[in-house]
């Protein structure tokens, strides 16, 4: 009995374990999100609502969030709040909501700017952080830029002038075009296949490029993990680490919009775990009073 | 006579108060020996009484329509005094529902709580479970994001695999051509009104059925056949005080786990709260994977390794209606697994490995391997059911006590 009881558990135990670690998409670069908390958290989600209202807002609305919610969480005072992040006369209480024409906004980008209330939690925020840092220049597309983590996505390199312009390495350029032609040769070694070719010779092919492939990307993942998956062409008001820095808060602040009562939570939480310990010890001794006469 | 026994005999003379508290609580004799997996029908009991507050107070700010619904749970989630909290244990409570429920019937099938007499509580408590699914599905429509939406229209899809009348019977339950405003409002009425009070009839009556021939034990005996010179069985103790106290402690550390996830990771990383979902509605954007909620999952595994829809159908309902004949299927001499020869134990546990891995599989997107494996559990869960008449009498049980082991 305990024994199955074992069992089970284990099998739950691996079970969640490995979903969890299928969650994780593939993308590069996956630089990890460092995480801020108590005043350093405050200042950066404020510095991040300072970037997003200078530069995203226009397109990007906040639907669901109220400004003076916003001032209370982040500790802006008010009429700082009205005089420097609110531009075109709202009310304190209003919601964040701008002026983009759905439809034409979809003319111009394919596809209209989405509201981003939630997005820190549909994607989640070290998603985010990496694709905010990963537009890199490709004259194949509509805006010359496309994006290493969100392949052709419609949006434009808002962030340019801070972040400059940057490429992949030359490095990375090589190893993916060596992918290419791995590639390329499986799919020419299948049509071979399916149209009677010699089927031991054609199968290792496919195994050897595969293989390549593999190895090709190893290489790629490694060059991305030391930071070395991007270079800068051109450079822009910030350095690098200042951008990143000022995705970090821009990313904290988007996590806060998702969900605003999340830090309130959290330390409310720990009173109820605390209460509910003591509701448990009680009902405990409660309980041994009662089933003392119990043999 | 005190004014309160003056009282209570008024009150008495009109309506069974005191009888019926003495039949059901302070009079009705539980085995003494119950243990662990006994704490979960009176916490089936607290998540439904939990669902149906923090539901009604969901209501208040709901707006059951297409172009309102994805706004007003924002709406509850930031504007409404805590409303974030009402509808975190909602949500998370509908998952802890089926945890507990699970664990429930996953009792009955260690200590044969489900063999005679006590068919007709197992046969209740399969309707509930079967409505409690139904009340689930629909209650994850009501958000309106594209999971929510997605997941509805794979499933009521399922219903146009019905020969001859299947694409009607979907447009019937739909209400329209496809997942609309119609489906979210007739989901909502089911969800709030019909499907609630069903369910609260069928717990009446799974209670007043396990009352009627009284509470199985760990040791599977039947205590009512040594009873003390007042019919009282030797081995019974009153269900209240002694397990109304003991289940208290079992709500506390209930509460720990349910509220450690509320307020810590009400997301449970994408399990209970899936991450498409923060995303609206949107017939035109299909998600990159549809998966069912994790306590769907192994039956939609089982939908998925059958290679023909319509087939898949059936075998989906077949894993569960071969549920409702468990109680005849079952015919160890003996109930408890305590008892039992080796052979079941070593059925069971691989019945539950079966059922996790199916519910594993059923969260991913298929290939040729899981498919393979998803057929393997499927035939396996099958295969334990419907074989059971005979392996359940192999092998050797152990001798039954007379008295039950406390």
């Amino acid at each position: 009995m305990k024994s199955l009881l074992k069992l089970s558990l284990i099998s739950m135990l691996a079970f969640s374990t490995t979903v969890l670690a299928a969650g994780g998409g593939a993308y590069l670069p996956n630089d990890k999100l460092p995480t801020y908390s108590g005043h350093k958290l405050t200042t950066s989600m404020q510095n991040g609502m300072q970037v997003y209202m200078n530069n995203c807002m226009g397109c990007h609305a906040l639907g669901f969030q109220r400004y003076n919610r916003a001032a209370k969480d982040l500790e802006i005072p008010e009429n700082l709040m009205v005089e420097n992040l609110m531009f075109t006369g709202e009310k304190i209480g209003d919601l964040m909501v701008n002026n983009m024409p759905a439809a034409s906004a979809e003319k111009w980008f394919g596809t209209a700017p989405p509201d981003l209330s939630l997005i820190a939690r549909a994607r989640k925020p070290q998603w985010l952080y990496n694709y905010l840092r990963a537009f890199y220049q490709d004259q194949s597309r509509p805006y010359g830029v496309n994006n290493s983590v969100f392949k052709d996505v419609g949006m434009p390199h808002a962030l340019e002038s801070m972040q400059g312009i940057q490429d992949k390495t030359e490095k990375v350029k090589g190893l993916e075009n060596d992918i290419d032609y791995a590639n390329g040769d499986i799919v020419t070694a299948r049509d071979k296949l399916s149209n009677g070719g010699n089927a031991s010779e054609l199968n290792k092919m496919i195994a050897d490029a595969e293989t390549l492939i593999h190895d090709k990307q190893e290489e790629i993942n490694a060059l991305a993990a030391e930071g070395k998956y991007f270079t800068l062409v051109k450079e822009g008001s910030m350095t690098p680490q200042e951008f990143d820095s000022a995705m970090i808060d821009l990313v904290n602040f988007l996590e806060y919009v998702g969900e605003p009562i999340k830090r309130e939570r959290k330390s409310l939480g720990i009173y109820v775990m605390m209460f509910i310990l003591f509701f448990i010890f009680v009902a405990y001794l409660l309980k041994k009073e009662y089933w003392k006469d119990i043999h | 006579m005190g004014i309160m026994t003056q009282f209570m005999q008024w009150i008495d003379d009109r309506f069974p108060a005191t009888k019926v508290w003495n039949e059901h609580l302070a009079q009705y004799y539980a085995p003494k020996n119950f243990n662990f997996w006994y704490f979960f029908g009176s916490l089936a009991l607290l998540v439904l009484v939990n669902q149906i507050l923090t539901g009604i107070w969901l209501t208040m700010n709901y707006t059951p329509t297409g172009e309102g619904a994805y706004a007003s749970v924002e709406y509850i989630m930031r504007d409404v005094e805590w409303g974030w909290l009402l509808r975190y244990m909602h949500g998370v409570g509908a998952s802890a529902f089926f945890v507990v429920v699970y664990l429930h019937m996953f009792r009955a099938l260690l200590y044969g709580s489900f063999r005679k007499p006590r068919e007709l509580v197992w046969i209740f408590g399969m309707i509930i479970f079967v409505l409690l699914m139904a009340e689930g599905f629909m209650g994850y429509l009501l958000p309106w994001g594209n999971m929510s939406y997605w997941g509805a229209q794979v499933i009521i899809n399922l219903f146009s695999a019905v020969p001859v009348v299947g694409e009607d019977l979907a447009v019937w339950i739909r209400g329209d051509f496809i997942i609309s405003g119609a489906t979210l409002n007739r989901f909502f009425a089911l969800h709030v009104v019909a499907l609630p009070m069903a369910i609260l009839l069928m717990v009446f009556l799974h209670i007043v059925a396990l009352h009627k021939v009284g509470s199985n034990n760990p040791d599977g005996i039947d205590i009512k056949k040594l009873k003390d010179e007042n019919g009282i069985p030797l081995d019974g103790i009153p269900f209240h005080p002694y397990y109304t106290v003991k289940d208290i402690v079992g709500v506390g550390v209930f509460l720990l786990i349910f509220c450690g996830i509320i307020f810590f990771s009400p997301e449970m990383g994408g399990y209970f709260f899936e991450p498409p979902n923060f995303t609206p509605a949107d017939p035109l954007k299909t998600p990159e994977h549809i998966a069912p909620v994790w306590y769907f999952t192994p039956y939609y595994s089982i939908l998925k390794a059958v290679p023909n829809q319509g087939l898949g159908v059936i075998a989906m309902a077949a894993s569960l209606v071969v549920l409702f004949f468990l109680p005849w299927l079952d015919r160890s001499p003996v109930l408890s697994i305590r008892y039992k020869s080796p052979i079941f134990k070593v059925a069971l546990a691989l019945f539950v490995v079966c059922f996790f891995i199916l519910g594993y599989l059923g969260m991913l997107a298929p290939n040729d391997m899981r498919t393979l494996v998803a057929q393997i559990c499927t035939i396996y869960y099958f295969a334990f059911f419907l074989l059971m008449p005979w392996w359940s009498q192999w092998g050797t049980t152990k001798p039954v006590p007379e008295r039950v082991t406390h």
